[in-house]
């Protein structure tokens, strides 16, 4: 059965007021319920080896992260996950560096390193060990508010997203279209300039930072005019169920047809044409890039090395509606061969 | 027939090669895993037969039982790619490299193509290589000469690259378990165009 436009925003976690980085229940080992917050722990081969702490809420996304860093790190170092949600985060965090000492923290999601900054900000004397952020959005703010804090950004960069999807549509696609409230002015210009290096332009459509329904369709309608692709940005108050209903869906589904790139695999479905195609960070690929940071503060005496700038992710996932791309777009013959999942009615 | 346990890292995503060898070893159950941890942990699963690099076979132990050969030899040639210029073993400063055998064996692996001066970054995807060079955190990538179109056709950047002169064996199977003969017989009959996708032409 199709599912209706407001069944299909129900659906989809942004919009239905969980947030982008909505969660499931975790999969994977972990430590017995008698241990309180730790959710995973593992030994490492060597007594008296030293430890990393990582704080992190219990999804399926962060658990795939935790399998990526113990896959890299649980032969050398005792690692120690503890659950940091609710209002406990910065208790949490204290308590985990407290108890176990470590020499290094990784942090996942914003709540987390939120929680972690205001730890920070209420012990501004006290020595803290290096840390590694991962699942936070637009880091790169964040990062700077931190002491002794580097990490990996969440948003998956544009050049990594045009090079898959000129993997899958036949047709050039030369230009890019993404619609920004003013204060993401700054992300799509470094993204521009990134993607640059890959021969393609961005052309942007700013709205209000609280836009209504008619900015967002007059801002696709202009892009659809001038532009290849549009490439949605994982913008909480642009992904709104109001502007999505009818702002975002009115906009897209109407010639010209573009295929639309969004970050987040719920807004891929086949019953309801949003994205054409999803670009989403390897979790467990995220765990080891992670893991790499760690290994390299490791080895310069657990110092952040050199300027300690936020990594851009390296891996990805796709995901691709079919349905509506077979319908739209012109496909490379070898297109289904380079996505990791296809979806169709 | 029996349970053939797959290590390696092709151009096509684990869903695409996963169905492949599914449809060209019939009988025979495959698992194809692209990350170490995964393989170790599938080495657990007791398969019948294993199928990776010979390299990772030697790691585990393991000999190679059936050869996949191409042009003649059990061995092909790898390739350095950057961005511009050429770049040169022995003088790159960085490289990109697919992560087969953990931090360390890859490091000492990939040293052993391109030099001792190299500090090496590694990915677990093919696909991840090309980030490497766009995002300029390494001089160069290494990887089987026959994948470098495949990059090239992913990318607009201006690809480089050089041949170096130490080969690599060319994927290899092992049996481990009590059915590993019907297995590795499986492969021997493997369709060429699978085979292909490995880099291989012929098994032995």
């Amino acid at each position: 059965m199709a599912l209706t436009r407001r069944s299909f925003i129900a659906g989809v976690p942004a919009l239905a007021g969980a947030g982008l980085l909505g969660c499931t229940a975790a999969v994977g080992e972990r430590e017995s319920a008698t241990t309180g917050n730790v959710l995973y722990a593992t030994r490492a081969a060597k007594a008296g080896s030293k430890s990393i702490l990582v704080c992190m809420p219990d999804t399926r996304q962060t658990s795939e992260v935790w399998r990526g860093l113990s896959d890299e790190l649980a032969s050398e170092y005792e690692l120690v996950a503890l659950r940091a949600e609710g209002s406990n985060v910065s208790a949490t965090i204290a308590g985990g560096i407290k108890r176990y000492q470590p020499s290094g923290l990784v942090l996942m999601n914003n709540p987390t390193v939120d929680g972690y900054r205001r730890l920070q900000a209420q012990a501004k004397s006290t020595a803290f060990p290096p840390s590694v952020i991962v699942m936070s959005s637009f880091l790169e703010g964040n990062q700077a508010k931190l002491r002794g804090a580097t990490g990996i950004s969440y948003e998956v960069p544009l050049i990594t997203v045009v090079t898959n999807l000129r993997k899958l549509i036949a047709t050039p696609i030369d230009r890019i279209g993404v619609v920004h409230r003013p204060s993401l002015a700054g992300f799509v210009r470094r993204q521009a300039a990134l993607a640059g290096r890959e021969q393609t332009a961005v052309v942007s459509e700013e709205v209000s930072q609280a836009p209504n329904s008619s900015e967002i369709k007059r801002a696709l309608r202009r892009l659809k005019q001038r532009c290849d692709a549009i490439w949605v940005l994982n913008d909480d108050r642009l992904l709104t169920p109001r502007l999505l209903a009818d702002g975002w869906l009115h906009g897209l589904n109407e010639p010209r047809w573009v295929p639309t790139i969004v970050g987040a695999a719920s807004l891929v479905s086949p019953s309801q044409s949003f994205g054409t195609f999803a670009v989403l960070p390897d979790h467990t690929a995220l765990g080891g890039q992670a893991a790499s940071l760690l290994l390299d503060i490791a080895d310069n005496g657990w110092q952040l090395p050199g300027s300690g700038a936020a990594q851009l992710p390296l891996s990805t996932t796709t995901t691709v509606d079919l349905s509506q791309a077979k319908e739209r777009f012109a496909l490379r013959p070898s297109a289904l061969a380079q996505v990791d999942k296809v979806l169709e009615r | 027939m029996g349970k053939l346990l797959v290590y390696l890292h092709v151009a096509v995503k684990q869903r695409a090669f996963q169905s492949l060898l599914g449809a060209g070893l019939p009988g025979v159950t495959t698992t194809a895993v692209g990350r170490l941890a995964d393989f170790e942990r599938g080495l657990q699963d007791s398969p019948d037969a294993v199928l990776t690099l010979p390299v990772v076979l030697a790691a585990q132990g393991l000999a190679p039982t059936l050869r996949g050969l191409a042009r003649g030899s059990n061995e092909e040639r790898y390739a350095l790619v950057g961005a511009g210029m050429a770049p040169e073993a022995g003088k790159v400063g960085s490289v990109g490299a697919l992560d087969i055998l953990g931090r360390e064996g890859t490091n000492r692996f990939v040293k052993r193509l391109v030099g001792q001066q190299a500090r090496i970054e590694r990915v677990t995807k093919i696909e991840d290589l090309l980030p490497l060079l766009q995002m300029q955190r390494v001089e160069a990538v290494v990887l089987p000469s026959r994948l470098v179109s495949d990059l090239r056709a992913a990318s607009r950047l201006s690809l480089s690259e050089r041949e170096l002169v130490v080969t690599v064996g060319l994927p290899a199977a092992s049996s481990v378990g009590a059915g590993g003969a019907a297995v590795l017989g499986a492969i021997g009959r493997m369709p060429r165009d699978v085979s292909k996708l490995l880099g291989v032409e012929e098994w032995r």
